[in-house]
């Protein structure tokens, strides 16, 4: 069930460390394969992923890594970069805000919480983009962070597996 | 005992000053990291161009991931349209008869035209700018954000791809060069919202703008020329050549829905089953100056004496000669509604 050494070598530990910034990292490039989608848009996977490494694995996903991973997805969506440089590492230091505010999880909460972000950060990205004199019409961002708000359960499920097997391959 | 792993969450320990220090420490550093990310931006709306190379450079390095990645996409597509293929077959059979007879009389009846306009060309003197390939490479489009409409193609600056160079699918244009890494490319497709293309319809010769919007699909925009035609669904949109950029004649779109203003269209190179594309260089080069001195005013011919009828004629027959020398000087490419059928445009003349 496990796929990474039992024994906790310094290897393994540094293998599991990478897991949730390697999730968001292949995450952008499934964003990125041409689908025959509706919109031409996909649910932004990896905003999601970032909102729940920072919430569940605080330590794996600091601020910087949420920075660079979004230095990437700029340079991979072919926008003007530091859009989601900026947006990853604010939605982490937003799930660290809201954290310390509220205790507990429930999903409709978090669910609720996550929408909330993602539609905000598509909004900004699309606030961002016209004063970088982009011409960008609102409708697919709106759909795309409708999508992600969808999108969340089951990528939640997928994180709380990955979590699951991590701290399994820890003991 | 296994060492304790920093996957646990953390112990509260008794040291929560210290606790407290690296709390304010790493906000601190989210700030710093934060306040790098909209300089980075700031930076960008002072130089636009600053992110190209760098885009250039992640263009090379996605591109062979890309083309992977791509292998079971494009399978799963062409299963689905091959079974679409199938399910009326027979149907398809009839109407293409029908329409190869119709063709047929057409193809000879542009092949006049065509050694027509070839002979008035060596008449006039005519110059056209022949179109020129650069390289071919296969594309690969991103499906990725609500912002950009992109896709990144296999040949880059080692193949003289340029930006700016238009993009061209089997089916019709598909965009142009935006930035270029080393051997890998990347292209604004045609429904990306800044993408802008001078288009006529075929059928009209309406000219007018074929804008993005970001979606699947374009505007056309355009000056209602006459009062008694419309636009109609079905009715394709080819480019103009205005601007020098893509060369005439090329497939764009089709009109799917003239009724919303304005009316919407198609791409006709579907940007996901792009596959191999050219690349061709700018259509029109731009003429680099060289200081003339400026044409002597020409002095009026006495004009002959003759019939009262023909002397009326003359004046404006002279000024529209003139009028048309001067279009040719200034090198404006001639519009092709003479032109050959546009579906023989994307064979390139040798």
């Amino acid at each position: 069930m496990t796929a990474f050494p039992r024994r906790a070598t310094d290897r393994g530990e540094t293998a599991r460390r990478m897991v949730p910034a390697g999730t968001v990292f292949l995450a952008l490039l499934l964003m990125a394969l041409p689908l025959p989608l509706a919109w031409g848009v996909m649910p932004n996977v990896a905003l999601l992923l970032v909102i729940l490494w920072a919430s569940i694995q605080p330590r794996l996903l600091p601020v910087w890594g949420a920075f660079l991973l979004g230095l990437f997805a700029d340079l991979l969506f072919g926008g003007p970069i530091g859009i989601w440089a900026l947006l990853f590492a604010a939605a982490v230091v937003a799930v660290r805000l809201f954290e310390a505010w509220a205790e507990g999880h429930t999903l409709p909460f978090d669910w609720a919480f996550a929408s909330l972000a993602a539609t905000l950060a598509h909004l900004i990205a699309w606030q961002m983009l016209h004063f970088l004199d982009f011409s960008a019409p609102l409708t697919p961002f709106l759909v795309q962070a409708a999508l992600t708000a969808l999108a969340y359960p089951a990528v939640a499920a997928l994180a709380a597996r990955i979590q699951l097997r991590l701290t399994v391959s820890a003991d | 005992m296994p060492p304790p792993s920093r996957l646990r969450p953390a112990r509260r320990t008794s040291f929560a000053r210290r606790d407290s220090n690296l709390a304010l420490l790493g906000a601190l550093f989210a700030g710093v990291v934060l306040a790098f990310a909209l300089l980075l931006l700031l930076l960008q709306r002072v130089n636009p161009e600053l992110g190209g190379r760098m885009r250039g450079a992640t263009a090379d390095a996605l591109s062979p991931i890309m083309s992977v990645a791509r292998a079971p996409v494009e399978g799963i597509r062409r299963i689905g349209s091959a079974i679409g293929a199938h399910r009326n077959v027979v149907a398809e059979n009839r109407r293409l008869k029908a329409e190869l007879e119709k063709a047929q009389a057409q193809v000879a009846e542009s092949g006049k035209l065509a050694a027509e306009v070839k002979r008035m060309d060596a008449l006039l003197g005519l110059r056209r700018p022949e179109r020129r390939l650069v390289a071919s490479a296969v594309a690969s489009a991103l499906s990725a954000g609500a912002g950009q409409r992109q896709a990144i193609i296999s040949a880059g600056l080692s193949d003289g791809v340029r930006p700016r160079m238009p993009v061209i699918a089997a089916e019709g244009l598909a965009g142009r060069v935006t930035d270029v890494g080393q051997a890998a490319a990347r292209v604004m497709l045609l429904t990306d919202s800044d993408s802008r293309v001078p288009v006529k319809v075929l059928r009209t010769g309406w000219t007018g703008l074929a804008v993005g919007t970001g979606g699947t699909l374009m505007d056309f925009q355009f000056d209602i020329a006459s009062g008694t035609d419309k636009i109609r669904v079905g009715d394709r949109l080819v480019t103009s050549g205005d601007g020098g950029l893509y060369p005439p004649g090329l497939p764009v779109g089709v009109i799917i829905d003239a009724e919303s203003n304005p009316p919407r269209a198609r791409p006709l190179a579907n940007p996901t089953g792009l596959g191999a594309v050219m690349v061709e260089a700018p259509w029109l080069t731009s003429p680099a100056l060289v200081p003339v001195a400026p044409a002597p005013g020409e002095p009026d011919r006495p004009v002959a004496p003759a019939p009262a009828a023909t002397a009326a004629v003359t004046p404006p027959a002279g000024a529209a000669a003139a009028a048309a020398q001067g279009t040719a000087t200034a090198g404006t490419p001639p519009r092709a509604s003479t032109a050959p059928a546009p579906a023989a445009a994307p064979a390139l003349r040798p």
